[in-house]
Formats: structure tokens, C-alpha cells, sequence
């Protein structure tokens, strides 16, 4: 399905929409942008309609856990004061407004202009639900026109959305192309890039590269890649932190750029390692099985891991794997080094003291983000510049590793910025005159 | 192997209430000896307190202890030295832990006698020539799968006039050649002598769809057939609904619904599956199957989905008696094609369906994972 124009086409008409996308887009940069005010308060209309149920069906068909929280999360990052909240924290709060440079006397004066890019194309990545969709808005308030290549796993839920926020506000219609073009159609993807002035992807590191491969060497990307987070530890670690930590891997499965891979401990000492595994498996264990599966396929994927775990347990000579258990584990390396754990419960636990950080850490420098930090707290500051040093782009308590912060940037960068450019113009007498 | 050889040499490969005792006979022969030859399998029979002689009645196969076929994955368990087992077949490589499963002279005899019985009812088995294309791998000593020993065996069911792969090995590695594949088609679409496909449904998908937005439909020879086996892994988002599958194989080869024939088989399960004309996969007298609880393993009354238990004594060479593949299904009784015996209905893949994920090289890693959770 493809959507142009606020119509519905279908999937082959593809070759023929994009032969003439140039012209309409050109049309429509004719125009001023929208304002984001105008973006906003349909934006903030369809976050009522989403409080109201209106897309209800739609996210109990995503068959995820926690559907109800990923709705209320929708609600409050779609309401207008967090969008105001976002594009005054991001863009400053007169950035749609021209100005002119005071310079120091004698040095002439000039306008800045704050505009939007152009045309975004956004190559979406299937691994979170309305992701999509989230991204285009993001290019709407910056006012720029987006063409939207769908990823293969979306279910429909992006359209939906955007179906619904051009039926508010139909002004829109021409600001928003959507595109269910395989990945595979390199021909049509090239195309629609080289309509762009910026393309913005999101995906692992294939995605990333193949765009690099065929974008034009001007034209720019925004490239939000796939990280790895960690979990910090140093001193004295109360039961409720480790409960947190312990929540924070379950619930999230560690399936975000944000959840924790590895628990590094501030110390050289494998004998503390390992006494710390000892106290938090449990810990780890409980909350594993408050968030345990219900779906008969990852019930019965569970006791045939416990199955062939116990066999291989009685093979072993009886012996049990030291904190490991069908539904989690601890896995305990010698090393220091940052990398993926095998996930969905099972986390790396390395030694790794403050000294070494920036060492360790600026091996993986081009992944780092959200570093969970628990210490004493006359220690925290010092610690938080640390890591910080070494490159992380978030430092949060255990508890929020994966919350959504209020205004808090994007792997380091406030996106909306990036969706815009500066503009400086000449005064001439004419401008000049104009502007007293 | 006494029971075993009887088993195997009778007749009709689908009269399970004829051949009950003569079953749990061989399961018994079968448990016995891999009990004494296969340290680790007593082991874990000991330490379920199971022992060969409690198998009497079908009623006690459920006690025997079950082994998931990811404990293959992680350890080699055989019961006889390697020189003993002319044939070893690694699992088709979904996971980054290949399984290694040894065959002996004697397991493969009863095999090839298996594979002749349930072709022939199947009407499988011709001396009349075909060309042959595979949608799968060409066969090269440094593949050992399973995958493609069997699709490579499917074509001695009739004399080879020719055989083309799809995946061809090529430099080193096997590329995906449908060119080569619609070439061939084309080209004995006009010969006299019949056309057999076999190999991985989803190739033949992607190869039909291709040949249909090229507007290319051949009517192929009587006598054609389209064989698929070795599951839709890889492809589980573009799994198609079988009357969709159907018709396109009608409008671009001309094959009649009844041409298509599908297999279900495990290298941990060697059992060949042969849907009927119904396309339900009817369990032979070589083997029993079991539905059990999810949770707790207890078996299921036909007609609940669960694990599924695949019993057979035909394998001598690894402790294969009693396995459980990462399958969800269930067993149904009273297929209109009149075979009496129940049919098992695969329902998918244990594990959560959709892992979705950002963190760095996470997607890479868990496709490899064959039992995520």
C-alpha cells in the first residue's frame, strides 16, 4: 500500500507515483512550511484519539507485553505540552522566528534563518511498533515533507496513525508519502533518496551501511544505529537497586539500545564478582518469573530449555550451572570488554574498576549510550563525568536505564535539529529598510 | 534387531492397530540397546528411574524419557564408534550449534525400506525417466546437512535424465541460482518426460512468484511433480496459505493440486512424513507421536496442541528413541482419504514470536538462536 497525497494506491502503481513525486514535491516546496503549531495541535488531537481507544485494536493486535503502558506512553509524548516542551527544549523557544546577528561595531549585520531540510526520507526499522510513524512526526514539526519507507514487519499500525492525523488535519496531505517498498527494491529506494535532502534510518548497522552505499555524498544522513547499554556498580548496592537493576532486564528484555548487557562492578576482584552474583541471582530470578511469558510458545520454548538444561546437568555429573536458570542467568567473564549478552535474561557480569573505564569503554565508542549508575553519592558526580568522558550519551539510575526522559536527546543529539538548517541572508538596503 | 527388521519389512505403512505390539517390541529392543551402548543415554534413564523392560504396552511409551533435540545441539551422543557409522548428518544449520546425528548400516537399510513402502502407497516411486530440479543444495563433501542428503535422495526415486539446484556452490559458498532454475524449466516443460521438483517450499515460492510477474506460465509434462520438504525456515514472513500456494502452482507450472506433494522429517526424527491427498501428514506404523502440555509434559488427548514427542526405533546409532523437536502441534483423527492412522498438524515454532530489538548486533544474533525465549 502506498500513500501519497492523503490517497490510498496501490503497492504497483510505486513506479509510477515516483515518477512524477519529483513534480509535486516541488510543488509543494513552493509553499511556506507548515507551522509547528499547526503539526502540534493535530498531533496532540490524535494522542485524544488514542487516549479515547480509537487505535485500541490495532495495538492488542501488536501481541506485545505491557500493551497498555506502551499506550500510555503514546498519550503522553503525543499531548502538546510535551511536544512544546520537546521543540522548545530542542530548538530553543523563538527558533521559528528570523533573526538578525549583532555583531560587534563595524562588522556587518546579517539574518539567520531557521528552515527545514527540504524532503526527508525516513528508512524505518521494524524493531518498535509506530516507530514510523514517530519518526515522520518528528519531521512534520520541523516542517519538512516525508517520504516514509515502511519497514517489512510493519502491520499497519504506522499507516493507521498517519491516516488519522491527515483525516484531522488535511493541510498535511502533501507532506507525507508513504512507501511499502521492500528492501530489496534498491532501484525504487535510490530514487526516492535522491528526491532527499537528508535521510534519516534507523536500523542495525546492514541498514546504515547500505544507505551510506547508494545516498548521494551530499546529501545528509541521520543515522540512528543500534547501542549497547551497561549497568555500573560501585560500592554498597541496597536489595532495592539490585530489584531495580533485575526489573529493568526482564522487563525489557534486554532488547534496547538502552538495557543493560553487561554489569560492570568497580573492582579487580573475581571473588567479589562472584559474591555479588551470588546475592543478586536470586534477585534476578524473581523478577524473571513476575515477567514470565504466557503464550504457549515461549511457555514450551521454556521447559524444553529447562528439559535439555536439566539432561545436560545429569550429564555433567549432576551439577547445576551456578546462577542459571531456565528463565535467566548470570554469566560470569574475566574480561572487561563492552559487548551484546545473549539477552532476553541472561547478563554479562564483568570486573571492571574506575581506572579502566575510558580504556575499556572507548573500545566500543561507536555504540555507547546509556550508562545505569549506582554509587554512593558523593561519588556520583565523579563518576558521572567519567563516564561521560569515555562517551556514553545517557547516565540514569538503575530503576530508569530504559525510560523515556523528558527531553532528553537522541544517542547524543536532539533530532529535531538535525532536521532543520540555518540560513543567512545578506541585509540589503531593500531587507534592511524593511526590518526598521 | 529383530523386531526392528519386522517392522520395517511390513507392508502397509499405515496399519498402526496391526502392528501396536510389534511397535512397542521394537521400542523395547531399541531402548535396550542403546541403554548399554550409549553411556550418557543410561545415564539420564537411571536417573529418571526408567528401564528398558518397563516398555510393555503402548500406554508405556509416554514414560520414556524424552530428549530435546537442542541436548543434540549441545552434546554428541552416540552408541556405537564412529567406523560404525557410515552416515553422519548435521542438523540444517538454523542455530549456530549444528547437531550431529550417526546412522548405522542398519538404520539406513531400515530407512531406505521405510522411504520405498510410504512412496510407493504414495505412488511416488517410477522407472519412467524424469528431470529433476532442486530446490536446494548441490550436493559437495562439505555439506553434510541433512537437507541435502534428502533432497538429493528424492531424485533416485526414478531414473535422472538431469537434476539443476538452486543453490548452487559456487567460489566456495552456495549462491541462489533461479535463473538457472526457471532456464532449466522452461527448457523440459517441452520434453516428453516428466518434471520433479523437491526441495524447500519457500524457494519454490519465490521461484513461482518470480515466473508470474514475468508473465511466464509453462505447462509441464504429465506425470510432473512438485515435492516439498525441509519446512518454510527462513522464510517464516513470507509463509504463504497453502490453497494461495496451490493455485499459483497451477497457473505457472500447471500442476493440478494433487501433483504437490509435501514431506515432514527432522534429521532427529529420520521418519518420512508423506502428506496424503488431503495433505495431512499421517503418522506410519514406523513411528508415534505425542502431544504433551506445554508446561508440564503430560500427554495431551488429539485434538490439544502441545510439544511435540516423536517416538521411533529406527535409529541405533544416536539415542534418537524418544526426541522432541522445537515444534508446536497437534494430532488429529478421521482424514476423509481413508487412511486410519491420526495426523499431526504443525502448528509453528516454540519461542516469541517478533523479537524486536535495537540494541547493537542483537537481530544478527538471535536469528542464529534456535531456541529464543
Amino acid at each position: 500500500m502506498i500513500l501519497a497525497n492523503g490517497m490510498r494506491y496501490d503497492s504497483a502503481m510505486q513506479d509510477s507515483i515516483l515518477d512524477s513525486l519529483s513534480t509535486r514535491l516541488n510543488q509543494t516546496l513552493e509553499k511556506p512550511a507548515p507551522s509547528a503549531d499547526i503539526v502540534i495541535a493535530a498531533i496532540d488531537k490524535l494522542g485524544q484519539q488514542v487516549a479515547a481507544g480509537a487505535f485500541d485494536e490495532q495495538i492488542a493486535g501488536l501481541q506485545i507485553d505491557g500493551a497498555e503502558k506502551y499506550k500510555d506512553l503514546a498519550i503522553r509524548l503525543l499531548r502538546r505540552d510535551y511536544l512544546e516542551f520537546k521543540v522548545r527544549t530542542e530548538l530553543g523557544s523563538d527558533f521559528s522566528t528570523d533573526m538578525v546577528t549583532n555583531p560587534p561595531p563595524g562588522l556587518a549585520q546579517l539574518r539567520v534563518l531557521t528552515r527545514p531540510l527540504g524532503v526527508l526520507l525516513h528508512i524505518a526499522a521494524g524493531n518498535a511498533d509506530g516507530l514510523p510513524a514517530f519518526s515522520v512526526a518528528e519531521g512534520l514539526v520541523t516542517g519538512n515533507v516525508n517520504l516514509l519507507k515502511l519497514p517489512q514487519a510493519d502491520n499497519g499500525l504506522s499507516l493507521a496513525i498517519i491516516e488519522a492525523l491527515l483525516e484531522i488535519e488535511p493541510s498535511l496531505a502533501e507532506y507525507i508519502y508513504v512507501f511499502d517498498t521492500p528492501s530489496s527494491d534498491l532501484a525504487a529506494i535510490k530514487r526516492m533518496a535522491d528526491l532527499s535532502d537528508g535521510i534519516v534510518v534507523w536500523g542495525g548497522e546492514t541498514a546504515v551501511a547500505a544507505v551510506r552505499r547508494f545516498a548521494h555524498p551530499g546529501t545528509k544522513l541521520i543515522e540512528w544505529g543500534h547501542r549497547l547499554s551497561f549497568a555500573y556498580l560501585s560500592g554498597d548496592v541496597s536489595h532495592r537497586e539490585l530489584a531495580d537493576l533485575a526489573d529493568h532486564i526482564t522487563t525489557t528484555r534486554q532488547l534496547l539500545c538502552s538495557s543493560c548487557q553487561v554489569v560492570y562492578l568497580d573492582t579487580s576482584d573475581m571473588d567479589q564478582v562472584r559474591s555479588f552474583c551470588d546475592r543478586f541471582f536470586p534477585v534476578l530470578e524473581a523478577s524473571a518469573k513476575q515477567q514470565q511469558p504466557k503464550t504457549m510458545g515461549a511457555v514450551a520454548a521454556l521447559t524444553l530449555r529447562s528439559r535439555t538444561d536439566r539432561l545436560e546437568a545429569l550429564l555433567d555429573g549432576g551439577k547445576a550451572k551456578r546462577w542459571q536458570s531456565p528463565l535467566c542467568a548470570l554469566i560470569v567473564k574475566e574480561d572487561s570488554a563492552l559487548e551484546l549478552s545473549p539477552m532476553l535474561g541472561n547478563v554479562l557480569v564483568k570486573p571492571l574498576p574506575r581506572e579502566r573505564l575510558l580504556q575499556v569503554l572507548r573500545e566500543k565508542k561507536q555504540y555507547l549510550q546509556t550508562a545505569g549508575l549506582c554509587c554512593p553519592p558523593e561519588e556520583r558526580e565523579a563518576l558521572t563525568q567519567r563516564l561521560i568522558r569515555a562517551g556514553v550519551t545517557r547516565v540514569t539510575t538503575l530503576r530508569n536505564m530504559s525510560a523515556s526522559l523528558p527531553g532528553e536527546a537522541h544517542d547524543g543529539e536532539y533530532p529535531l535539529r538535525r532536521y532543520l538548517r540555518t540560513v543567512n541572508v545578506e541585509l540589503t538596503t531593500q531587507t534592511d529598510d524593511r526590518l526598521q | 534387531m529383530r523386531f526392528r527388521s519386522k517392522l520395517f519389512g511390513r507392508s502397509d505403512p499405515y496399519d498402526i492397530a496391526g502392528t501396536e505390539e510389534l511397535f512397542v517390541s521394537a521400542v523395547r529392543e531399541n531402548c535396550s540397546y542403546v541403554y548399554q551402548h550409549c553411556p550418557e543415554y543410561k545415564t539420564i534413564l537411571d536417573a529418571e528411574g526408567f528401564s528398558p523392560d518397563r516398555l510393555r504396552s503402548a500406554e508405556d511409551l509416554a514414560e520414556l524419557p524424552v530428549l530435546p533435540t537442542a541436548l543434540f545441539k549441545r552434546r554428541r551422543l552416540l552408541s556405537m564408534p564412529r567406523r560404525r557409522l557410515p552416515v553422519v548428518v548435521t542438523s540444517s544449520g538454523t542455530s549456530g550449534h549444528a547437531s550431529q546425528i550417526g546412522f548405522s548400516f542398519g538404520d539406513l537399510w531400515a530407512g531406505l525400506k521405510m522411504v520405498l513402502r510410504v512412496c510407493r502407497k504414495r505412488r511416488l516411486l517410477s522407472l519412467r525417466p524424469c528431470h529433476y530440479v532442486v530446490f536446494g543444495y548441490q550436493p559437495n563433501r562439505k555439506n553434510r546437512t541433512g537437507a541435502s542428503k534428502t533432497a538429493f535422495g528424492v531424485t533416485l526415486f526414478t531414473p535422472a535424465l538431469s537434476r539443476t539446484y538452486a543453490l548452487r556452490w559456487k567460489d566456495g559458498k552456495y549462491v541462489l541460482d533461479l535463473k538457472a532454475v526457471q532456464a532449466a524449466i522452461v527448457k523440459h516443460a517441452k520434453s516428453r518426460f516428466p518434471l520433479r521438483f523437491m526441495g524447500f517450499p519457500a524457494y519454490a515460492w519465490f521461484l513461482m512468484k518470480q515466473m508470474d510477474a514475468q508473465d511466464l506460465h509453462v505447462r509441464l509434462p504429465k506425470g510432473s511433480k512438485l515435492m516439498l520438504g525441509g519446512g518454510w525456515k527462513q522464510f517464516y514472513t513470507e509463509e504463504v496459505d497453502k490453497p494461495v500456494f496451490y493455485s499459483l502452482a497451477k497457473k505457472v507450472f500447471g500442476l493440478d493440486e494433487s501433483d504437490i506433494i509435501e514431506f515432514y522429517g527432522a534429521v532427529e526424527h529420520p521418519i518420512l512424513y508423506c502428506d496424503c491427498e488431503q495433505h495431512h501428514f499421517h503418522i506410519p506404523i514406523y513411528s508415534r507421536v505425542l502431544i504433551r502440555d506445554a508446561e508440564t509434559l503430560q500427554p495431551l488427548p488429539h485434538g490439544m496442541p502441545g510439544l511435540v514427542n516423536l517416538i521411533s526405533p529406527m535409529v541405533r546409532g544416536t539415542p534418537l528413541l524418544s526426541v522432541m523437536p522445537d515444534d508446536l502441534g497437534v494430532l488429529h483423527d478421521n482424514c476423509p482419504c481413508g487412511l486410519n492412522s491420526p495426523y499431526l498438524e504443525i502448528l509453528g515454532r516454540v519461542g516469541l514470536q517478533d523479537v524486536k530489538t535495537c540494541a547493537a548486533g542483537a537481530a544478527e544474533l538471535l536469528e542464529q538462536t534456535e531456541v529464543s525465549l
